[in-house]
């Protein structure tokens, strides 16, 4: 219980800094937002509007403390102001609108690939130097250099442009209502394929890798040769003895990489369209839709911090000793 | 040195790395001299396939892909290379210094380091990079640099700790080594390898999220590089138009090099590591013992 409550001070206090960049990067930057939107808009918006522009971004004529303050405010009460690309639609609004889609590629794509090369990581090192280590593990290795960027638009080329398998883009026929009959849920999951699995190769590579280190490692441990010269059978010395303790780092590994996850998942949503949170970061950012692109690093930042306290949890789950700590 | 390098070459995955990467080297240094003209010259009309002429086709705007795909070598190594340098002077100096102080530094340092791992680093990449406006290569790998040192600091400061009750540690202590010395010539050393590996790691990251920041159209679009091709290309549609060839050429290009670097690292990783080392042999003494095995049977039957 303890290291649950000092993982959860920990995000706090991450989550206040991330808060606090937030905060500083647009008053730090060269010019300010209301600034370069006024350029950008060449006249459409009204030079009176500059002030009332200010004040939206929170540039009001206070001490920076005082600023400081309101900012966090309205962050605890989830007022994130006004998108300026989708006037006059509240950012929170679209956030949310976003938010399960992300929520839903990340999530099949990670579990999808952590599994899988958790699986083949197990039995590459069990066999080393056999041939499916040989042919598995260059491969994880090649393709863990492979940017998702590369990958998402060559299944692009092949499987939508080429082949004319898989629609290109957006997350359901635009045609349909969203609703829970077939005819949607069938569209939608078609349209989920190609992100899902293109994400999911992505981060297949360095799972497989780590676990196969891993595993390698504690297959020379002693108690595996114990385990073996007591003569349980090979499937349990692999899986509930080597497995489970090999499982540890990888979990590890497992939460570092959420950065990446989503960093992918920005690259996937971006290429095939999709009504993510990393494509309406990119949507914002395109605009300079600063509201919006505050609102959003906060929402991301939110649901990295949500995804490592999960994976503190599993931590818990898998290893007794943290549970009596 | 030269023991170093035979090492190298007898590692396979080690020596295969080494090649890719000093081939790509060899082409940054010398793009002047194997191309002809300017990289952002329209030398053709747009989108021609690969021919005898322009052996990688034109892009959209009629520039030769292969020009292009040359020079901008010269700008991705070069962003690699410093962003890689400097993730991991700050990676390398946080560490050492919290494994080496403990304490107050160590939980200070360490605490920093964690929360820029929890940060979501992409998302932050490019909300920094569109407040900067179109960004330069340079400017980008500075950026990168400065916000990307975080894995490394915590393995080395891992590996230091380590290090740090180690008896020649203590011994090196008790004759009154001043620290200085203490940490560039006692524990410096022993950090080699994984200095190495975090320098490599970073050059592949710096590489990768480059090219995806120059995808996205936080660039400069005027500058050369893989990244800037990209985006030119799919904002000519090359993917839906046909025009693979525009594409295919910085994707493959960042590919291959992705490759010959985290060869080379893992060579570096197997060296360094022996267990992860002998994976050749055991399939090698696999292999003999099954065909001692066949040829006993054999024998039996005969």
């Amino acid at each position: 219980m303890r290291f649950v409550l000092r993982r959860l001070a920990f995000y706090l206090v991450a989550f206040l800094v991330a808060a606090t960049f937030n905060f500083l990067i647009p008053r730090l930057m060269p010019g300010n937002p209301a600034d370069i939107m006024l350029a950008q808009s060449q006249g459409t918006i009204p030079p009176e509007a500059r002030e009332a522009l200010m004040a939206t971004f929170g540039f009001i004529n206070e001490p920076l403390h005082l600023q400081y303050l309101k900012y966090l405010a309205s962050i605890f009460t989830w007022d994130f102001g006004l998108s300026v690309k989708y006037y006059p639609t509240p950012v929170i609004d679209l956030l949310t609108r976003a938010l399960p889609w992300t929520l839903f590629l990340t999530g099949t794509a990670t579990l999808l690939a952590y599994a899988l090369g958790t699986l083949f990581g197990i039995r590459a090192a069990w066999q080393r130097g056999g041939r499916f280590d040989s042919v598995i593990s260059p491969m994880a290795l090649a393709l863990q250099s492979v940017p998702a960027v590369v990958i998402a638009l060559t299944a692009l080329f092949v499987f939508a442009v080429s082949l004319n398998w898989l629609p290109t883009g957006y997350a359901y026929d635009p045609s349909l209502e969203p609703s829970l009959d077939g005819t949607f849920l069938s569209s939608t999951l078609k349209h989920a394929l190609m992100p899902v699995l293109s994400l999911g190769l992505v981060l297949v590579g360095g799972y497989l890798v780590t676990m196969r280190n891993n595993m390698i490692g504690q297959l020379g441990e002693d108690y595996v040769h114990l385990a073996e010269a007591k003569g349980l059978s090979d499937a349990r010395v692999r899986y509930n003895y080597a497995a489970r303790n090999a499982l540890l780092p990888s979990i590890t590994a497992f939460a570092i990489s959420l950065g990446s996850v989503f960093g992918g998942s920005l690259i996937t949503e971006v290429v095939f369209n999709y009504p993510g949170l990393g494509n309406l970061l990119y949507q914002g950012v395109i605009a300079r839709d600063f509201p919006l692109i505050q609102g959003q690093l906060l929402i991301m930042t939110l649901a990295m911090l949500a995804a490592n306290f999960a994976v503190d949890l599993a931590y818990v789950a898998l290893d007794p000793r943290l549970r009596r700590a | 040195m030269l023991d170093l390098l035979k090492i190298f070459i007898r590692n396979r995955k080690a020596a295969a790395g080494l090649l890719i990467v000093v081939f790509y080297v060899v082409v940054a240094l010398a793009a002047p001299l194997i191309t002809s003209h300017d990289p952002n010259k329209r030398v053709s009309r747009p989108h021609q396939p690969p021919s005898i002429e322009y052996s990688m086709g034109t892009t959209r705007m009629g520039r030769d892909v292969y020009t292009q795909l040359v020079w901008g070598t010269r700008t991705s190594l070069m962003v690699g290379i410093l962003a890689g340098f400097i993730v991991t002077l700050i990676g390398t100096v946080v560490g050492l210094t919290a494994a080496y102080y403990g304490g107050a530094t160590d939980e200070t340092l360490n605490f920093a380091t964690n929360v820029v791992l929890v940060l979501p680093q992409l998302p932050l990449l490019l909300v920094l990079a569109a407040f900067l406006g179109q960004v330069g290569p340079l400017a980008i790998a500075v950026i990168i640099g400065l916000t990307s040192w975080a894995w490394g600091a915590r393995v080395t400061r891992a590996q230091a700790m380590t290090l740090k009750n180690r008896e020649f540690i203590q011994a090196s202590e008790l004759i009154g080594e001043p620290v200085w010395r203490m940490i560039l010539v006692e524990m410096l050393p022993n950090l080699l390898s994984i200095i190495c590996f975090n320098f490599i790691g970073s050059v592949i990251f710096t590489i990768i999220t480059q090219a995806t920041l120059e995808f996205l159209g936080l660039g400069d679009p005027l500058s050369v590089s893989w990244g800037t091709m990209l985006y030119n290309a799919n904002n000519a549609s090359a993917i839906t138009v046909g025009a693979w060839w525009e594409m295919a050429a910085p994707c493959a290009a960042i590919v291959l090099i992705g490759i010959g670097l985290s060869l080379l690292n893992f060579g570096v990783d197997e060296i360094s590591n022996p267990r992860l080392r002998t994976l050749g042999a055991i399939g090698k003494a696999m292999k003999l013992q099954k065909r001692l095995d066949r040829e006993r049977l054999m024998e039996k039957e005969a």
